[in-house]
């Protein structure tokens, strides 16, 4: 029989893992494009490392964490930050920059400073690119968190890969149906809210 | 350390059989990829609900649709390459439609105008002008292919993926080291040979 409280308690496991990481990313790498704005060193060494890290396998990324930091929720989470955050900065940071120069000559001949010119026009122009770059490291985190079960952070990963120990295939089904269902209702709502903000700005 | 590890891991057999699964399944991908392409382009009512497909398909985790296909394929090399092929369609095919419909009006109609019938706009025209995008799309396919397949080392599908799960089920730091920056190591090369072609295409196709 299927047990439905064990597959709430991995769902909900899971979410709490993929988007736990995905908020602190967003955290980490919006002030970090910011920063990037002003920097231009430090904008070309981390747009070199994301497009490095983009080329390696998950599967790579997991088992790497494993030395560093042993096994658990805590690394889990680190493995999947490292996973995401770099396309996150890269999507935020070639959205600020890349608006029209006419609005921020115009911003600037009004007289915004350098802080208003970012809050006021730089930012509401990057939101779709913004906007995009979160939908994409949603579906990869949803993607990794289900591979970190195999490190010991539990949720639906762990229901596949014990019943892929016992080859006992309705096991794995139980915890990889939900996470196809996760996965299609992750982009179908991201790609409503993407519609609705692309057409406002 | 390395020394051992690569030894004891039979490391280059292991490297050997994973590029060639990748080699074979991008071999796949491009066929069956570019061929979706040219046919969407032909009956582009259809593009729409097959791109969506293929779209919902990429949501999907990796390891889920390695699994999901177990109960169809069993274990092993049959459900990886699957899973490979079906993972990486999407780049491919959709990059092609958009390479070949997005070709500047100009060319096509100097085409018209020397009398060129629509088979050989695409053959001669369209596909050689959408070879960038093409490639650009492969230099994707390149990267999910790679995750895929190393993930199949966790349904015995042979490949670098086999010595990872084994470091991390003895919990050997070695292993994992040593393997896990290797595979980083080819993931990288294999990335940055894929963006070389698209440089050299773009040079000799490119609009600008």
């Amino acid at each position: 029989m299927i047990n439905y409280d064990i597959i709430l308690n991995a769902v909900v496991g899971h979410l709490f893992l993929a988007y736990s990481a995905l908020l602190i990313s967003i955290i980490i790498a919006i002030p970090l494009a910011v920063l990037s704005l002003f920097n231009r060193y430090l904008a070309s060494v981390l747009l070199v490392f994301a497009n490095l890290i983009q080329a390696i396998p998950s599967f790579a990324v997991v088992a790497i964490v494993v030395p560093l930091l042993g096994i658990g929720f805590k690394p889990a989470i680190f493995a999947i930050i490292l996973r995401i955050i770099l396309p996150l900065f890269k999507n935020t940071f070639t959205g600020l920059k890349d608006v029209d120069f006419v609005y921020i000559d115009s911003a600037r001949g009004i007289g915004l400073s350098q802080l208003e010119i970012i809050r006021y026009i730089r930012f509401p122009h990057a939101f779709p690119a913004i906007f995009a770059g979160i939908k994409f490291s949603a579906i990869i985190a949803n993607s990794v968190a289900i591979l970190t079960s195999l490190i010991g952070a539990g949720g639906l990963g762990e229901l596949i890969f014990e019943g892929l120990t016992n080859f006992n295939i309705p096991k794995v089904l139980t915890g990889a149906i939900p996470a196809v269902i996760i996965a299609v209702l992750l982009d179908v709502s991201f790609s409503l809210i993407e519609k609705r903000i692309s057409l406002k700005y | 350390m390395i020394a051992q590890v690569w030894k004891n891991q039979q490391l280059t057999i292991k490297t050997i059989e994973h590029l060639s699964m990748v080699f074979v399944a991008l071999a796949i991908i491009i066929v069956i990829g570019v061929a979706i392409g040219i046919f969407l382009y032909n009956k582009k009512y259809l593009s729409n609900i097959v791109l969506n497909i293929l779209n919902i398909i990429e949501t999907i985790p990796e390891l889920v649709l390695l699994v999901i296909l177990m109960p169809f394929f069993g274990i092993g090399y049959k459900p990886t390459m699957i899973a490979s092929i079906l993972y990486s369609i999407l780049p491919v095919a959709r990059n092609t439609y958009v390479g070949l419909i997005q070709v500047d009006k100009q060319y096509l109609e100097s085409a018209r105008a020397m009398g060129l019938a629509e088979r050989e706009i695409l053959w001669k025209i369209r596909i050689p002008l959408a070879l960038p995008m093409i490639a650009a799309g492969i230099r994707i396919a390149i990267v999910f292919v790679m995750g895929v397949i190393t993930l199949g080392g966790l349904i015995a599908a042979g490949g670098l993926g086999g010595p990872i799960q084994t470091g991390i089920h003895l919990y050997d730091r070695d292993i994992i080291l040593v393997t896990g920056l290797w595979i980083g190591i080819l993931a990288v090369l294999l990335d940055s040979i894929g963006s070389f072609i698209e440089k050299v295409l773009n040079r000799k196709y490119g609009y600008d």
